[in-house]
């Protein structure tokens, strides 16, 4: 029943990214993410890059759009910190947008990762990025259309913060 | 020993309309040698073989070469496995190893511990290889253009660029704008669109 529920939201969300225009992901994951890259891993239609630091994914992303693709990375927190140099003399220098779906580790209620849970708004904040928490998966569609616009239009970084809730795990 | 622009200007007039990720003193000599559009300037140390993944994965009929130092190659050697994982065959990766941070004064890397060939092909690029000379470098980067798989040409070089190269005028966003709307004009398609026009 778990299970079912973490496949169905994963399905969801990469639903929802499709709807955006996304057609190329880079990831690294995070275990709470596992259906969600497992259905990314799957799917025919996106390019998938599975990442080895997130850093590079975000070049790699930078290039993709520059040749007429809608880019997203998904990753963990901790990846979004590995990031934010090329976040910053990337994407921001060179006004690239990125939509970024962000595992929310240590968010409320999650255990073992409140060190990094207690940086990762403040760092969203302190380098201009609008971050918009995901908590409710009939929230899908909305969040993840709205951010890619906001991505596209701002031609800039955007984080959607996935919540334990939003993907259906435990 | 000769310099990167040697061996950057023996293989210029076969790059054709390739489009070229550069990074640090490398972007100004290329630039001289192969002006134009189709050039990028990178900003973020170690990015230039990312970015220029990312096009070649995005635009598999299209030659990308990226033209990387040694600073910048050893600060992103994570994203050599998964380049090699999706073994773009139109990218050339250009590796001048003059042993130093020749942007930032000149001190030393750590390359004249290491073997980038060697590292290049343990990550997994098909091909990886030194060359001896601009000659040499010319006669590979021909060969790699025309087998198209993916390859890493990489030469030890003494650093310094020539005298009198003209200054690149181009700030970030001029030099993103003239790219994408090169692209935009050789592969007939439209990329950049202001929003009120977007399809979404």
């Amino acid at each position: 029943m778990e299970a079912e529920i973490a496949t169905t939201a994963a399905a969801a969300i990469l639903a929802g990214l499709k709807k955006s225009g996304i057609d190329f992901v880079a990831t690294l994951p995070d275990e709470k993410m596992l259906e969600l890259i497992r259905a990314v891993e799957r799917d025919t239609e996106l390019k998938h890059v599975p990442l080895c630091r997130e850093e590079e994914g975000v070049g790699i992303c930078a290039g993709a759009y520059l040749a007429g693709k809608k880019a997203a990375i998904i990753m963990q927190n901790a990846g979004f910190l590995n990031s934010c140099n090329a976040l910053t003399t990337t994407s921001l220098q060179f006004q690239i947008p990125l939509l970024m779906l962000i595992y929310y580790a240590g968010d409320i209620g999650d255990r073992g990762f409140t060190t990094l849970g207690a940086v990762t708004e403040p760092v969203l904040q302190a380098m201009g990025f609008r971050s918009y928490i995901l908590r409710k998966r009939d929230e899908i569609d909305e969040i993840l259309r709205g951010a890619q616009i906001l991505a596209d239009d701002s031609k800039r970084p955007v984080a959607v913060l996935l919540t334990k809730s939003a993907l259906g795990v435990k | 020993m000769m310099q990167r622009f040697d061996y950057l200007k023996a293989i210029a007039d076969d790059a054709g309309d390739a489009l070229a990720v550069c990074t640090g003193w490398g972007a100004r000599e290329w630039w001289a040698v192969r002006p134009g559009d189709a050039n990028l300037k990178t900003r973020t140390l170690g990015l230039v073989s990312s970015i220029a993944a990312g096009l070649a994965i995005a635009l598999p009929h299209r030659k990308v070469l990226a033209i990387d130092g040694d600073g910048a190659f050893l600060m992103n050697l994570c994203g050599l496995p998964t380049i090699a994982l999706q073994s773009p065959g139109n990218l050339i990766h250009l590796l001048f190893d003059n042993e130093v941070y020749e942007a930032s004064g000149g001190t030393s890397t750590a390359s004249r511990q290491s073997d980038a060939v060697a590292i290049a092909a343990g990550a997994g690029y098909k091909h990886a290889l030194w060359v001896q000379s601009p000659k040499e470098f010319h006669f590979e980067f021909t060969r790699a253009w025309k087998r198209n798989e993916l390859t890493l040409i990489a030469a030890k070089v003494r650093p310094g660029q020539p005298a009198n190269l003209p200054a690149l005028k181009l700030d970030e966003i001029e030099n993103k704008y003239r790219f994408m709307r090169h692209l935009e004009a050789s592969e007939q398609k439209s990329i950049l669109n202001p929003g009120f026009d977007s399809k979404i």
